[in-house]
C-alpha cells in the first residue's frame, strides 16, 4: 500500500512536471557539488549523479523529502527544495555527460 | 602609474603557458574585447569563484591573484594536527585552474582595491583594471589580551593552515604523556564554529593513545558552541574525563596570557599549559579594511549577489563577509563563490541577476577518525538577508550507533576530496 501510494504520489506530480529551466538548474545543482563533485561527478564515495535518469533522481529526491529514504545527511537538504525544484535540479544532473 | 614593463614580466614570469598565446592579456589596460573579473584570494571562497567564471563564461578573463603558492584547507587541517594525515593531505596548487580552466593565476601581494578606479593594486605598484572583482579575504585576528604578533610562535593558533599547523603537531608530539593541552576558543563570529572542538576531539584521540595520562582544558569565551550536545556525547563516549570545557561564565574567561609561559590568567586562577593553542578574537582579512569594505569587524554584502554595500563593482565572499545566517565555512565560502560567478557572469551580459539564490551549507566533524557528527542547511537569499528554510537541515542524531557515525566519518572524507576537487581540479 505504501508502495502505491508513493507511485500514485510520483505520478501525480509527473503530471505538475515543471518546464526545464536551465538557469534554475544551473542555479540550484551549485551547492551540490560540495559533496557530489562538480558537475556531480564524485570520485569518492558519495554517490556520482552526473548523467543520472532525471526519473529516478526526482524519485529518490522526493523520497527523501517525503521521509520515505533516511540517509546521514540527503533527507536535510531535500526537505530545503520545492518540488519544483527539485525537478530542476534532476534536469540539470540529467544533462550533463557522465 | 602604471608600469607596464614590470606587469608584463609578472605575467610572463607567474602564468602557465595558456595564456601567453592571448596577447590581449598582456595589456594593462581593460581588453576592449572581453570582460575581465579579477579575483583576489584563492581559498575556499576564491578559487571557487575563479572556476566557476570561467565555467559559466569561458570568453570572460579571468585573473586570479593569490599570494601564495601552494595553500593548504583549513577543513582536515585537524588530523593533520592530530597525526592522522600529513600536511601534503591538505595542500593544493592552482596549475589545474590554470591549465585547464584558463584561470591566469598571479602570485603577488595584494595592498589593496581601489574602487574609485575599479582597479587592484599590487604591493609591488602595479594597478590593474576589472570590470568586476570578486574578493575572498578570509580572516585575520584581534591582538589583545596579552596575545601579539609573534606570539604565535610560543602558543600557535593553527587557525591559517599551513606552518602553524605543523607546528601545533610538533608541540603536541613534544608534549610528556600527562602534560594539559590548553585551548582558547574565542568569542562568536569565527571562522569554522566547530572547528575548535573537532580539533580538541582530535587532539584526544591522538593523546589517549600515545600519552593517555595527559588532559585538555578548554577555556571558552562564550557559553555555548556549535553541535555542543553531540561533541559532549562524542567526548563522553570515546575519552570520558580527558576534556574539560570550562564556558565563559564559569572559569573560561581569559584576562590575559603569557604565550612565550604558555600561562593564561582567568578571572579564577592561572592555568599553565604544555601545550598552547590559542585562537584570536577574529575580524576580517587585513585587505577589507585597507579597500575599505568593512562596517565594523566585517564586510557587509548585497545578499543576492555579494556585492559589497560600500565599494560597487567589489563582490565579497567567504569569512569576512556578514552573511547571515550562514556559517563561516568552506562549505558556505564555496557556495557562495558560485553564486557570486554566476550573478556576476549575468550583470555582465546585462541580464536580470537570479532571484532569489540558493546556497547550502554542511559541516561534518571528526571526533574520531571512525565518528564523524553533521550540521547542514540549506538558504535563500532575501533582501534583508540570508535565511535558513525552516524545515530543512539540521544535526546528526543525538544516541546514534557506531556504525552510523562511522558511516559520517566515511562521508566526511568523501565531502573534503569531492569539494577540494571542486575548487583546484
Amino acid at each position: 500500500m505504501k508502495k502505491l501510494l508513493l507511485v500514485l504520489f510520483c505520478l501525480c506530480n509527473f503530471m505538475y512536471a515543471v518546464e526545464y529551466d536551465a538557469l534554475q538548474g544551473k542555479m540550484l545543482s551549485l551547492s551540490c557539488a560540495s559533496c557530489h563533485g562538480t558537475d556531480g561527478k564524485s570520485i569518492t564515495i558519495t554517490p556520482y549523479i552526473a548523467g543520472m535518469s532525471k526519473t529516478v533522481m526526482y524519485q529518490t529526491l522526493l523520497a527523501y523529502k517525503n521521509g520515505e529514504k533516511t540517509g546521514t545527511m540527503m533527507q536535510k537538504h531535500a526537505k530545503g527544495f520545492t518540488d519544483a525544484e527539485l525537478e530542476q535540479i534532476s534536469y540539470y544532473f540529467s544533462k550533463v555527460e557522465r | 602609474m602604471i608600469n607596464r614593463r614590470h606587469f608584463n614580466k609578472i605575467l610572463v614570469g607567474s602564468v602557465a603557458l595558456s595564456f601567453a598565446a592571448c596577447s590581449s592579456i598582456t595589456n594593462v589596460s581593460l581588453p576592449k574585447d572581453r570582460k575581465r573579473v579579477i579575483v583576489v584570494g584563492g581559498g575556499f571562497g576564491g578559487a571557487t569563484a575563479a572556476k566557476y567564471l570561467k565555467k559559466f563564461s569561458p570568453e570572460t578573463e579571468v585573473i586570479l591573484i593569490e599570494q601564495n603558492k601552494e595553500y593548504y584547507t583549513c577543513p582536515f587541517g585537524n588530523t593533520v594536527i592530530a597525526g592522522i594525515n600529513d600536511i601534503d593531505y591538505i595542500k593544493h596548487d592552482y596549475k589545474i585552474l590554470e591549465s585547464k580552466y584558463k584561470v591566469k593565476v598571479i602570485h603577488e601581494k595584494v595592498k589593496k582595491l581601489d574602487g574609485a578606479t575599479n582597479s587592484v593594486i599590487l604591493e609591488n605598484g602595479d594597478k590593474i583594471p576589472y570590470h568586476k572583482a570578486i574578493v575572498s579575504p578570509g580572516i585575520d585576528f584581534k591582538y589583545e589580551k596579552g596575545y601579539v604578533k609573534g606570539s604565535e610562535q610560543f602558543a600557535p593558533h593553527a587557525y591559517k593552515a599551513g606552518a602553524q599547523t605543523t607546528l601545533l603537531r610538533e608541540q603536541l608530539e613534544g608534549m610528556q604523556d600527562g602534560g594539559t593541552y590548553v585551548m582558547v576558543a574565542p568569542a562568536n563570529p569565527f571562522r569554522c564554529p566547530p572547528g575548535p572542538y573537532e580539533r580538541v576531539s582530535l587532539v584526544a584521540h591522538y593523546l589517549k593513545t600515545h600519552k593517555p595520562n595527559s588532559k585538555i582544558i578548554i577555556l571558552d569565551q562564550k557559553n555555548s558552541f556549535s553541535k555542543q550536545g553531540l561533541f559532549q556525547e562524542g567526548w563522553e563516549n570515546l575519552y570520558r574525563d580527558m576534556i574539560e570545557w570550562r564556558s565563559v561564565e564559569f572559569g573560561g574567561k581569559v584576562l590575559s596570557v603569557d604565550p612565550k609561559r604558555k600561562e593564561v590568567t582567568t578571572e579564577d586562577e592561572v592555568v599553565k599549559a604544555d601545550v598552547l593553542n590559542y585562537i584570536p578574537a577574529q575580524k576580517a582579512g587585513q585587505l577589507a579594511f585597507d579597500s575599505g569594505l568593512t562596517k565594523g569587524d566585517w564586510c557587509p554584502i548585497n545578499t543576492k549577489t555579494f556585492e559589497s554595500k560600500l565599494v560597487k563593482n567589489i563582490h565579497v565572499i567567504g569569512d569576512a563577509t556578514i552573511a547571515r545566517s550562514m556559517p563561516k565555512s568552506g562549505f558556505s565560502a564555496n557556495s557562495q563563490g558560485k553564486v557570486a560567478a554566476l550573478q556576476i557572469t549575468r550583470l555582465l551580459k546585462n541580464k536580470p541577476v537570479v532571484n532569489p539564490p540558493k546556497l547550502a551549507n554542511t559541516c561534518y566533524s571528526l571526533i574520531a577518525p571512525n565518528y564523524g557528527i553533521t550540521v547542514a542547511a540549506v538558504y535563500e537569499a532575501h533582501e534583508d538577508g540570508i535565511k535558513a528554510i525552516p524545515e530543512a537541515g539540521g544535526l546528526s542524531p543525538m544516541g546514534a550507533d557506531p556504525s552510523f557515525r562511522a558511516l559520517e566519518a566515511e562521508y566526511a572524507v568523501g565531502w573534503y576530496q569531492n569539494q577540494t576537487a571542486d575548487m583546484f581540479r
